[in-house]
Formats: C-alpha cells, structure tokens, sequence
C-alpha cells in the first residue's frame, strides 16, 4: 500500500502541511518496501494560480492508496483525483509524519468522502 | 494558536471594518495579515509602520534581448494584446499590455524573447499603532492578487505568531470565491462571515459557505446593518439556522462606522453605541475557537 503525505519536509519528523496545492513536498511512504521517498512540490508552489488542480495531476501520476493531508484538496482538485479511488483523511496538520501514520494506522484520523 | 480569517463572499459588508475592530481588542496578543490584497486597505485603521520590506515575484512578463532580435516583427504580429510596439529602431514591451501568454518566445527566430519572473509588488511586516505585528502587501501597477501571494503573507504571519508564541491570526481574506479565498482558508481553524440583509449579501454568503463546509472549518456569522431590511435579516438567519453556522451578532446601521473609518480608526476606538457590540463579538469568538 503506498500513502501519501503532504508534508513541510522529507522526514519522519517533519510536519504535515496543512496545504494541499500549495504542499512543500508530496512523502510517499510504501509499506511492502519499507520505503519513504519524497516528491519536491515547489515548482507547483510557485504557481500564482491553480495549484491545487496541478498538485491533483501529481497525486494521480504518483497514484498512491491514501492520502493524509490537513485542510483537504479543494473542490477542482477534488473533482480531478476521485477516479484514483483513494481514501483521504484529514485534520492532521498539527502531527508529525511518523504521528499521522500511526493515527491512521489506530483508525483516528478524519476520513473525507469526495 | 488559532487562525481566524474573515471573510464575506460579497464586497462592502463591513469584513474589513470588523477585522479592523477585532484586531485592535485582540491587541498584542494576534498577528493581523491583510489577504485582501487586491484591496488592501486595512493599513488606512491599522496605521502599521512599514518597518521591513520583501520583494514578490509572480507570474512572468516577455523581455527582449536587443542585441539578438533582428526586427523581424513576428513577434509583434502574433502578440493579440498588442503590447509589443516598434518604437524608435526597436520593439518594445508594454509591461501593462503583456498577457504573458509566451506566443512571442515561442515565435521569436533568434530567441530574442525570454519570459523572466515579474516583480508584482511588496511584502510588508510591520508593527501597528497598537504595537501588534501585521503583515500585509501592496500590489505594482497592473498586477493581481494571487493565491502564492496570500499564501506568502499567510506563511510569514504564521512563522511570526509561532515564533513569539501568539495565541491568535486575524486573516482578512478577499470577497469572492476564487483562488485567492481558497489560499487563505488553508489553516484556518475558524471563519467569521460578514454579510449584510441584501440579496446579494445572502446570495454570496451561499456560495462561500459552500467552500468553506467543503474544508469542514467551523463558522460563525455576523450581519452588518441588520435592521437596514429586516425581512432579508431573517431569510439569513434561517439560513445560519439550517446550516449549523454560528450566529455571532447582528450589528445595527450607525453612522459611527463611517465617522471612525474618516478618521482613519477602527469602531472599538471612538466611543459609540456599537464598542460593547464589538466587544462581545470578540468574547464570542474567543470563546468558541478556545
């Protein structure tokens, strides 16, 4: 399973943004390998509009199974990565990475049906 | 810390006026940041000093390289904003005119054209009459408001409040619902909405309260002149009801407003029937944002 995480930093220890067009990073972290890769959002970061549909366009190239965010996608990024069929949960912006995953693992993060 | 951003979805209800009043009771203990940037006139109350500047760059604008170009006037013929004009032995680039929609770079034979990064205006911390931290922006000439820009005066309110441990950011968001509205949602753990007993107050009002329930951010509502058509106040009351917003305050029309705003302060500091209406407005929200 890979998970997604919009994040300030590429570690464990960094904090989730609350973003989701405008995220630092995108962390992906595949469980089967063990692995923790990070994508560098800055170039969409920079873009003075539509972020949050360019950052959609990156999820659903990286296609990852959940995604853990703060605020959530907006409505036009929301309505560009529902074909991905991936579960979202929210509110986690005041957690570590490491934190969030282990909330989703216990069930505590918020999940948003778009 | 809490972020609280006042919004309206229609222009001219008072957002700015309240934001103004609020920051002022919350005094040292809040970072104020103007997003409206667009309009960005909550400095004209705030009276905020100006102290430390930050250039923004966004979007790009088309630059000729003299030396390279041959006078070949594609450029000029494929331009449908007609910014590019032959002045004097040389084509020139009206920085008004430039859509830059880069038809012209990529048309030019010699490369002669680049698009370069495009100062749009200044970031400003300040501190205000109060002593408060703001943080606003002013735009240059003929450029827009953006959602990098809001997302940067945000950012820089944040690290601030973080850094010298602020209990609240006031966010003075944009009329509207467009990208700029979107960027100062991203955070925010409260929304104060500002509208007024119009159609088009009610109407707006809708269509912002969509987007802020698609974020799922607890709001309250608060609405301005009241009593100016009392039929359409209770149309917006049943609407707050079904919705489950919170219902702040109705404020009645008074001239004080105005007289505060000519005298370039905020409402809470001219005496006036409307100081303990604001007062309790902040209570309110203090009280259900802790």
């Amino acid at each position: 399973m890979k998970i997604a995480f919009t994040s300030t930093g590429v570690s464990w220890d960094s904090m989730i943004d609350a973003r989701f067009g405008r995220t630092e990073y995108i962390l992906i972290y595949d469980d089967e390998t063990q692995q923790l890769t990070a994508v560098n959002n800055s170039s969409v970061k920079n873009e003075a509009h539509g972020a949050g549909t360019a950052t959609a366009q990156k999820i659903y190239e990286l296609k990852p199974n959940v995604l853990i965010t703060g605020n959530g996608p907006g409505e036009n990024a929301s309505r560009a990565i529902k074909q991905l069929n991936m579960k979202i949960y929210i509110d986690a912006q005041e957690m570590s990475i490491k934190q969030a995953y282990a909330h989703f693992k216990n069930g505590k993060l918020k999940e948003i049906k778009i | 810390m809490n972020e609280i951003v006042i919004l309206s979805g229609k222009g001219g209800t008072g957002k700015t006026s309240i934001t103004a009043a609020l920051a002022v009771m919350a005094g040292k203990d809040a970072v104020t940041a103007d997003c409206d940037v667009d309009a960005a006139d909550l400095y004209l109350l705030l009276k905020p000093d100006f102290s430390k500047t930050i250039e923004f760059y966004s979007g790009e604008l088309a630059v000729i390289n003299q030396d390279l170009c041959t006078r070949c006037n594609k450029c000029a013929d494929v331009c449908r904003f007609k910014a590019i004009t032959y002045v004097v032995n040389h084509y020139q680039i009206s920085t008004l005119d430039c859509e830059r929609c880069g038809y012209c770079e990529k048309i030019c034979p010699t490369r002669a054209i680049t698009m370069q990064e495009r100062k749009s205006g200044n970031v400003y911390i300040s501190k205000t009459k109060f002593g408060s931290i703001m943080v606003h922006a002013m735009l240059d000439v003929g450029a827009a408001n953006s959602g990098k820009l809001v997302a940067k005066v945000k950012n820089e309110a944040k690290q601030i409040a973080t850094s010298k441990k602020k209990h609240f950011i006031l966010i003075d968001g944009s009329p509207g619902i467009g990208c700029p509205v979107v960027s100062s949602l991203s955070g925010a753990n409260y929304v104060v909405l500002v509208t007024e007993p119009t159609l088009s107050g009610l109407h707006d009002l809708k269509r912002i309260y969509a987007v802020i329930k698609h974020f799922q951010i607890k709001a309250g509502c608060i609405i301005n002149k009241y009593d100016i058509n009392k039929e359409q106040t209770i149309e917006i009351q049943k609407f707050l009801c079904g919705e489950q917003i919170d219902h702040l305050a109705d404020i009645p029309y008074n001239p004080s407003f105005s007289k505060a705003m000519v005298e370039g302060k905020a409402i809470v500091e001219i005496e006036s029937p409307l100081k303990h209406v604001m007062e309790e407005i902040w209570t309110s929200i203090k009280e259900r944002t802790n």
